[in-house]
């Protein structure tokens, strides 16, 4: 029993960083259909700029966590004004966006490669001894990871649905051109999906980076965590977590009570299933609701 | 036809025949015995720091050896050609030395990936080569079991180690309960653990619990729980990576979890101690020969003092086994007769404890492999290596 409470507290810790990952994924698809590959860079740039800023600029963790939001924001709303406006505005097909988004990744893990080298770095704050109830270990990083995730997830959805840039962002998620038609301003939505994009990859990197450790390739985890967006129903924000919460807690189940040598072919196989019987996703809709 | 293209000819060909008659002159002149050994190294290309570090040393060896008159009466001459850091080269090179020179013997190369073809060309031209760090079982024995004839090794293989280790733990550390954390995809950590396994369990301890992941992932908390309810006192972890070893210390601590770590030289890296220094508190990594056994200070001082820009290291190491094991081959074979590369061969695959640069060697005649290489126990403390002690099986 206290086996099995171990495994879900960790499989939960897990599912907490493929969630704010997972919502980044869900966010853009929803409005703009395609998948934003270059999440999987920012995740890393992220992360990078508060080592960074604690190594070399002398920071103290906020100012440096904060830093790194600054300017992973900026790096997203960039890849917006550069790599994905000027497609949508001649109207590209959505694939081009895609493979734009994969050169936009490819160039920020080599700049990141080439400027701090490949190697694994551990990221400077100290390691908090971790609760222990009854045997069973939390991680005071996970509680902490796990309560901003979530903060910083309520805040999305209360910015989407109480507020009127927010009624906009899920207009514009149905049909774009009506939104637009409507008064909606299109850049505005753009800049601000590409900024909250931005603030959780950060989040996610530097917790990622805290929890782990920091290098180039970090990024290859957001792969996981577009899967548990699929299964849980792409385009949707609660789907998103709730697809991340089970991919997290199978793959430590798996990895405890079945196999850890086998434990992606389990867990996928798992998923194959799932989406056998519901071809959109755990909580997906048909397109015309989205978000 | 144009007039100097004419004369130029004209001149071309009383050069040649100038230089033809010169060199055949000069070979009558010479009636000593002087036997070629070949080296193929890699001088130039990605991995120009082998031939660097070793070729000085070993030339500095045959110096010696001839200035005491040579092997049994022989001078040797070591022919050193580059390989580029290239299979296709280090082939071609290989062939030349075989065919054109007529070595003796060949030593090289460095890497499994050109020695695994070499063994099969090495076998057709009848000349034995021994290999100096090419530490693939398949290098000296052929995937379906069958020996190669003419292809020697001086370093230990790649899972010789896990069976080391194995014998350390349960001999030197009295510890009886392992955990094996297995990187599958890695084949270098999929030996070591094969053999560590099968090694441990022969001498009476138990595999407690096989746990794997894959390259690349950095979760291992579900494995680590297992292993911890699995009442291990050891946790084996040969990682290709030492991120993975890192990682895998951090969140056994953050679990509680307390055991004897264990990794292979493939972590034996600096910054594995910056990553997870104080978590691997005691942790022991083996390793090979090394340049920081202290029974190489003396030599790496003379020979840095002598080659000033160049430092010794396992290639310097392992490239002088490699000619010791021949010079000592070569003895043998003027022994009985003649040196010839079968002669050399047969002495090399007989060769027992004869004391060779890093240590004192016997050729496993069934495998071509040194037996039971002593191994360098690494401990760290206080985020740093420690070398406690030079270990071999008995």
């Amino acid at each position: 029993m206290e086996l099995f409470i171990q495994q879900l507290v960790s499989g939960i810790s897990i599912g907490a960083i493929y969630s704010l990952l997972a919502v980044g994924y869900a966010l853009v698809y929803s409005v703009y259909n395609f998948t934003n590959w270059a999440f999987d860079g920012f995740m890393a740039f992220g992360a990078f700029m508060a080592f960074t800023g604690i190594t070399s600029l002398f920071m103290p963790f906020w100012l440096a966590a904060l830093l790194s939001i600054v300017l992973t924001v900026i790096l997203s709303v960039g890849t917006e004004k550069l790599a994905y406006n000027p497609l949508r505005v001649r109207k590209a097909p959505r694939l081009f966006m895609m493979i734009s988004a994969m050169g936009v990744n490819l160039a920020t893990v080599n700049i990141i490669n080439l400027i701090y080298g490949g190697t694994f770095r551990k990221f400077p704050v100290d390691n908090l001894q971790p609760i222990f109830i009854k045997g069973v270990s939390i991680g005071r990083m996970d509680l902490m990871a796990g309560g901003i995730s979530f903060g910083v997830l309520a805040l999305l959805w209360i910015f989407l649905y109480r507020t009127k840039w927010g009624l906009g962002i899920r207009a514009s998620s149905i049909d774009i051109l009506t939104a637009s038609l409507m008064g909606i301003n299109n850049n505005a939505v753009a800049m601000i999906v590409f900024a909250i994009t931005g603030v959780l990859s950060s989040v996610a990197g530097v917790f990622y980076g805290i929890k782990y450790a920091v290098f180039p390739m970090m990024g290859v985890v957001t792969i996981k965590a577009m899967i548990a967006s699929i299964v849980g129903g792409l385009g949707s924000l609660p789907a998103a977590i709730v697809g991340s919460m089970i991919l997290g807690i199978l793959e430590t189940l798996v990895s405890g009570y079945i196999s850890s040598t086998y434990r992606d072919l389990f867990s996928f196989l798992f998923l194959i299933i799932i989406l056998l019987f519901f071809p959109n996703g755990l909580m997906g809709k048909s397109s015309d609701e989205k978000l | 036809m144009n007039k100097n293209v004419q004369f130029f000819r004209k001149w071309l060909v009383l050069l040649v025949i100038g230089v033809l008659l010169v060199s055949s002159l000069s070979g009558c002149g010479s009636k000593e015995k002087v036997l070629k050994i070949g080296y193929i190294t890699e001088q130039t290309g990605v991995d120009a720091y082998v031939g660097a570090a070793s070729v000085p040393a070993m030339q500095d060896y045959v110096d010696e050896i001839n200035a005491k008159g040579g092997i049994s009466g022989y001078k040797v001459e070591l022919v050193v050609y580059d390989t580029r850091s290239e299979v296709t080269d280090a082939v071609a090179v290989a062939k030349r030395l075989m065919d054109q020179d007529k070595a003796v013997a060949i030593i090289g190369p460095s890497w499994s990936s050109a020695g695994i073809p070499l063994a099969d060309i090495a076998d057709t031209a009848k000349v034995p080569m021994v290999a100096t760090t090419a530490s693939n079982v398949n290098v000296t024995v052929a995937e379906d079991g069958t020996l190669h004839p003419y292809m020697f090794r001086v370093c230990f293989i790649d899972p010789y180690q896990g069976y080391a280790q194995a014998d350390f733990a349960y001999n030197k550390l009295g510890l009886r309960k392992a955990a094996l954390l297995t990187d599958i995809a890695s084949p270098y950590t999929v030996g070591l653990h094969q053999f560590f396994e099968k090694h441990f369990v022969e001498l009476g301890g138990e595999i407690v619990a096989k746990e794997g992941y894959t390259q690349g992932d950095t979760e291992f908390r579900a494995q680590l729980a297992k292993i911890k309810d699995s009442g291990a006192d050891l946790l084996v972890v040969d990682a290709y990576t030492f991120k993975d070893i890192g990682l895998a210390a951090q969140q056994a601590e953050g679990l509680g979890l307390k055991v004897q770590i264990m990794g292979g030289d493939g972590v034996f890296v600096p910054e594995l101690l910056e990553m997870a220094g104080p978590q691997l508190e005691g942790a022991i990594v083996t390793t090979g020969v090394s340049d920081v056994a202290p029974e190489f200070a003396k030599f790496n001082a003379d020979f840095e003092a002598k080659h000033p820009g160049v430092k010794a290291s396992i290639y310097t190491y392992y490239g002088l086994d490699a000619l010791m094991a021949i010079e000592h081959a070569i003895g043998e074979a003027a022994k009985k007769g003649d040196v010839t590369p079968t002669a050399v061969r047969d002495a090399l695959e007989v060769m027992t404890d004869v004391q060779l640069f890093t240590s004192v060697v016997t050729m496993e005649p069934d495998t071509h492999n040194p037996h039971n290489k002593p191994l360098l126990i690494m401990t760290i403390k206080d985020s740093q290596w420690e070398l406690t002690e030079t270990f071999q099986p008995e």
